[in-house]
């Protein structure tokens, strides 16, 4: 599937903000399944934006704002091409006590030091018992981990409620796994919450899911998402992807942007600003797919 | 009973007899002195009680003076209360000290390699080797992730190193922590050091003590280099609220580096730069002051709300060394200790030289078994990477609670015991006991290798905290002598490194490179004092009036609107009792907004924080004036002449820094900034007074004039002038219109306008307030006394009033012109909203 991307992120401010400074995670990333043929940030006012790699690999851009601006606009664009992932038997998969134990290093496996970082819980994924209690129920002893993070995702698609507004950016998930509601994120994080506890290697993956107009519609502009979901490791079929939300495994519908430990590793549009009081936002998706012949 | 002999008594005092099987650093095992004491030794017992006790006063007289000079309040003098006067220090011998300085050395490069290998471009050997395990790297959140990988790689992770160093009841030296994130603690050595020669001297110079100024001349020149010709070395507080600041402003003085704060912080172009008044100014070399995890709040939104946002992004660029780098807090503390020589040997190949106190990662199901089992009282459970803090939750208390815990977030945390520990003389209540202790020294890189300042602030070590291990918060502590060894070169330069640089350094400090903020609080010390000075002019006018029993004069209507000026008004009294309850309330109520209570607390504050930027003796006036018990005593008018004599010391104080101010402040930007913040002030309050006492003509209208000359301190000027009674004309004329009499309000004016005329400014037009002050100035000079004083048919001077609300607000919009042109900076930047939750997701 061959698709283009825009992602518009529109900033307005109640007085001029003297200076803005900003962190971009918008350019998609090469993986096995999915490659970047083009890709651009245009900012405006116009300003320039500087990329970096993260230690996760993900290019980041930084962008600063130092003249007096009452609006920002942040366009992103890129054209992906992505294909249908490999098939995997969960079952087949190593035991999750297997698994656990190589990451942590204490058995007699080779230590894996790129999993490291997605092993512990992190700021955004702090479980806590009922988060536990919940996981355990899906870890079910000598399960392979792959099989059990299906059941898990399953269940928090069953359990939870799909409300946007619900939970707000910084919402941990033992406050919406009490609630059982929440959006993408949430479910993201209660999910790497629940495998971490474990200390199982878990990581948040952000990036879009394209939305498919129901029979007889038209797509609508701007009408896409920005998505989350998370990925589990296992030592043979290294990262695996269940999307919560939506109950599925990734494929040619998810446009990977970056991953990270959680949310705040990968936020797409995050920074500053000084001056400029109330701030209102607004953000604009369109994944459109595109036939051979326009790429 | 005999009684005994003074010598037989200077004796018994200096007996010290050591716990069995515990190394006593004075005495040896047979009972005798120590070589390295016996100097030390014999000088005591030449003072007796009452000399070393005379010494102690003197130390800490020593010591609170350098505190006070930079710290607030009864802070100054650091964590440890009971500790502080303790005049004998731990004296090391030359082989004592070759070890701990090889020991400590090492493991200043072994935080360096563990750094480099943790955050340097792919996978780290540690980790990929299994010497250490991944929780102890992530299984915190003090890796700092936006600090890993770069591509190139820093040059250099770390700087500055201090260890937490103990002697083992054994003699061994043991590592109780390493002080790896922000450490900066030298200013606490260097101050200590100075005190403790100066009280101690005789047997300081006649040792041949080594002394701490090579070793500093040493970074300092490493600085430079890294600096160059025309850079910028800046040293990053917390400010006057870190319980550090007083070690940071004396070491930022010894270094000749600017006091910068996070807030003073902007990275523009992926380099750093400090707001001042002349613009940004370029920071080459940062020495952090402050924990990694709250700077950088563009990259660490969730910790770091203090500013300095993308620093990360000036040290990748390499535009900005930074000491230490951001992400060192990950080895801070204990998490070096439990695989200490496993690392050594993996990455430095060498055998660890100086080994930790025991110390067990719980991130290890057997460590944690271990606490959890019969001998886990022993241990004291803390975190991994920092102090345990008092606000931690509580460990709990049952076995099965802290099983979970553990489980949960074993990899935070470690077990650590505290062995029994050598001990040293020390002075308590007036006699010399034995106490165990610990030091903290501190080293630097000077370029090709590490260098260990030969010197250590040692603190008593409380044997009551038990397992606990408790290390005391260093500030001020006993002070560590290293002798010279027959090997050392003997001829290190004595002088102080500190009279050089404090001349330097004020130069720097005193220059175009003002900071915003300090122009900020420098402004509105200005602003406090006069606002100090005008509500004790006033009820200095009136309280003499009151005690005069002049029957016109004291009339209390008449009293009552004169302390009106700045008293609130209350309702349903005669004019005696609101005249009483007016001045109760202008000495005493914290919520009377011109009240002495607020004023004078917002000026201390104010010069704590302006501290850097007044003179010495500037800042004792304003510290003598607003922390006189007397303002707490709940003086009135039943107590008038008491009250009286208070407000005359203060007027005598507040002077007294005027005059400071005036001659000691080299006419920079700071002293404009305190120059215009008391002209706007002052021009207020006398427009504020001319409209009160004079808006409208009265029966009383020649006291009140009387009462204002008398407030304005030109009752004579008058008198010289007329040589008559106060009339309306000449008296306005006097003190609204004369430019050239310092109590009128044109000379406000004109100054302000002279002032502002000096600033910076950016293109070929005067800048918008100083285009209001002119314009007023102006204003004023177009009138004359006459029609100034000029009433309508009810008696009102109507423009006067008009004239006098005019100046009030023009004055008001100078200063929020100032402020919004040259202190932006306090506006503080905050975080955009998250695009992710508009969307839906």
């Amino acid at each position: 599937m061959l698709y283009e991307v825009r992602h518009v992120t529109a900033y307005r401010y109640a007085r001029p903000a003297a200076f803005s400074q900003h962190l971009l995670r918008l350019t998609p990333r090469e993986t096995d399944d999915q490659r970047v043929l083009s890709t651009r940030i245009e900012l405006t006012p116009r300003t320039e934006v500087s990329p970096e790699r993260d230690m996760f690999g993900n290019t980041a851009h930084m962008a600063t704002v130092t003249r007096p601006h009452e609006s920002l606009t942040i366009t992103a664009t890129s054209r992906v091409e992505r294909q249908a992932p490999s098939q995997f038997i969960f079952e087949a998969g190593a035991g999750w006590e297997q698994v656990r134990d190589q990451a942590l290093g204490s058995s007699n496996a080779p230590p894996v030091p790129s999993v490291a970082p997605f092993i512990f819980p992190s700021a955004m994924t702090e479980p806590n018992a009922a988060l536990r209690a919940y996981a355990a129920e899906s870890l079910l002893p000598g399960r392979p981990l792959l099989a059990a993070a299906s059941d898990l995702m399953s269940r928090i698609y069953r359990d939870f409620e799909y409300v946007p507004g619900a939970t707000a950016a910084d919402t941990l998930p033992e406050e919406s796994f009490a609630v059982r509601r929440g959006v993408c994120q949430d479910f993201a994080h209660v999910m790497l919450a629940c495998l971490r506890a474990f200390r199982l290697p878990a990581r948040y993956v952000s990036g879009y899911l394209r939305t498919i107009p129901p029979e007889g519609q038209t797509r609508l502009e701007g009408a896409d998402a920005s998505h989350a979901w998370v990925a589990v490791w296992d030592p043979v079929f290294a990262w695996v992807d269940f999307d919560p939300t939506n109950d599925i495994v990734p494929g040619l519908d998810h446009v990977t942007l970056a991953w990270g430990r959680d949310f705040a590793d990968v936020s797409p549009v995050s920074g500053l600003v000084v001056g400029g009081g109330a701030q209102t936002l607004s953000v604009g998706v369109d994944v459109r797919p595109l036939s051979a012949e326009t790429a | 009973m005999a009684i005994a002999g003074p010598i037989d008594a200077a004796e018994r005092w200096l007996t010290l007899s050591p716990a069995g099987g515990v190394h006593h650093e004075a005495v040896g095992p047979d009972g005798t002195v120590r070589p390295a004491w016996k100097g030390f030794h014999d000088w005591m017992a030449g003072e007796g009680p009452e000399g070393m006790a005379a010494t102690a006063r003197a130390l800490d007289r020593a010591r609170a003076e350098s505190g006070i000079a930079f710290s607030p309040g009864a802070a100054a003098t650091g964590a440890t209360g009971a500790t502080l006067i303790d005049p004998i220090p731990v004296i090391l011998s030359p082989e004592d000290w070759a070890q701990v300085e090889a020991g400590v050395l090492q493991r200043a490069r072994l935080v360096e390699a563990t750094l480099a290998d943790l955050y340097g471009t792919g996978p780290g050997r540690l980790l990929s080797h299994g010497t250490i395990p991944p929780g102890l790297v992530f299984g915190g959140d003090a890796f700092a992730a936006h600090a890993a990988g770069w591509e190139p790689p820093s040059p250099r992770y770390t700087y500055v190193y201090e260890a937490d160093v103990a002697r083992t009841a054994a003699g061994d030296w043991v590592v109780l922590a390493d002080r790896v994130d922000a450490p900066l603690g030298d200013g606490w050595l260097i101050a200590n050091r100075i005190a403790t020669s100066q009280s101690v001297a005789e047997p300081f110079v006649d040792l041949g003590v080594r002394r701490v100024a090579s070793h500093y001349a040493r970074f300092q020149e490493l600085l430079d280099s890294l600096t160059g010709w025309e850079g910028r070395l800046a040293l990053l507080t917390g400010g006057d609220r870190d319980p550090r600041f007083f070690s940071h402003a004396y070491l930022a003085r010894y270094l000749n580096a600017a006091l910068v704060e996070p807030g003073d912080v902007t990275v523009r172009d992926r380099a750093a730069f400090v707001k001042t008044l002349d613009g940004l100014k370029k920071i080459d070399v940062m020495l952090r002051g402050v924990p990694d995890r709250t700077v950088d709040a563009l990259h660490r939104q969730r910790t770091a709300a203090r500013g300095a946002p993308a620093l990360s992004a000036a040290t990748r660029s390499g535009a900005l060394a930074l000491g230490n780098a951001i992400g060192s807090s990950v080895l801070a503390h204990r998490a070096l200790a439990p695989f200490a020589p496993a690392i050594a040997e993996r990455l430095l190949g060498e055998d660890l030289l100086l080994g930790d106190a025991p110390c067990l990662w719980l991130g290890d199901p057997e460590a944690r078994e271990v606490v959890l089992g019969a001998e886990g009282a022993d241990w004291c459970i803390a975190p991994l990477t920092r102090r345990p803090s008092p606000d931690d939750p509580p460990m709990p208390e049952d076995r099965e609670g802290l099983r979970a815990l553990l489980e949960a977030k074993g990899e935070m945390h470690v077990a650590m015991r505290t062995p029994l520990l050598a001990e040293t003389p020390v002075l308590r209540d007036g006699r010399i006991a034995s106490a165990p202790w610990m030091m903290r020294v501190f080293a630097c890189w000077i370029g090709e290798e590490w260098s260990l300042a030969p010197a250590g602030v040692a603190a008593e070590i409380d044997p009551g905290s038990g397992a606990g291990g408790v290390i005391p918060a260093l500030g001020f502590g006993k002070d560590v002598w290293v002798l010279t060894g027959s090997n050392d070169v003997p001829s290190e330069p004595s002088r102080s490194l500190l009279a050089d640089r404090l001349a330097a350094a004020h130069l720097r400090r005193t220059g175009r490179d003002l900071l915003s903020r300090v122009a900020d609080e420098v402004f509105w010390l200005g602003r406090n004092a006069e606002r100090a000075e005008a509500t004790l002019r006033l009820l200095s006018v009136c309280l003499r009036r009151y005690l005069s029993g002049n029957r016109t004069d004291a009339d209390p209507q008449l009293l009552l609107d004169i302390v009106s000026v700045h008293a609130a008004a209350r309702s349903g009294l005669t004019p005696a009792q609101g005249f009483r309850e007016a001045v109760r309330a202008l000495v005493n109520d914290t919520s009377e907004p011109f009240g002495l209570q607020a004023t004078l607390s917002a000026l201390r504050s104010g010069a704590v924080r302006a501290r850097l930027s007044i003179s010495e003796e500037g800042w004792r006036d304003i510290d003598r004036l607003c922390s006189d018990p007397r303002w707490k005593e709940g003086l009135d008018l039943r107590r008038s002449a008491e009250l009286a004599r208070l407000i005359e010391d203060g007027l005598r104080h507040l002077a007294a820094f005027s005059g400071a101010a005036q001659e000691n402040l080299t006419r920079n930007y700071a002293w404009r900034f305190l120059e215009m913040g008391r002209r706007i002030e002052r021009g207020a309050e006398i427009a504020r007074v001319a409209e009160n006492l004079c808006g409208e003509e009265t029966a009383s209208e020649e006291s009140r004039l009387r009462a204002w000359l008398t407030f304005s301190d030109s009752a004579s000027a008058y008198r010289n002038r007329y040589m008559m009674m106060p009339r309306a004309a000449a008296v306005l004329d006097l003190l609204v219109l004369d430019e050239a009499n310092p109590r009128a309000l044109a000379f406000q004016l004109l100054r302000l306008e002279e002032v502002l005329s000096e600033l910076p400014r950016e293109g070929p037009y005067r800048r918008p307030e100083h285009r209001q002050a002119l314009a007023l100035l102006t204003e004023l000079r177009l009138l004359d006394a006459d029609a100034l004083a000029g009433t309508d048919e009810r008696a009102q001077r109507g423009l006067l009033t008009a004239l006098m609300r005019n100046c009030r607000t023009g004055l008001s919009e100078v200063s929020d012109h100032v402020s919004r042109g040259f202190f932006a900076h306090a506006e503080a930047p905050v975080a955009l909203q998250h695009a992710a939750r508009v969307e839906e997701g």
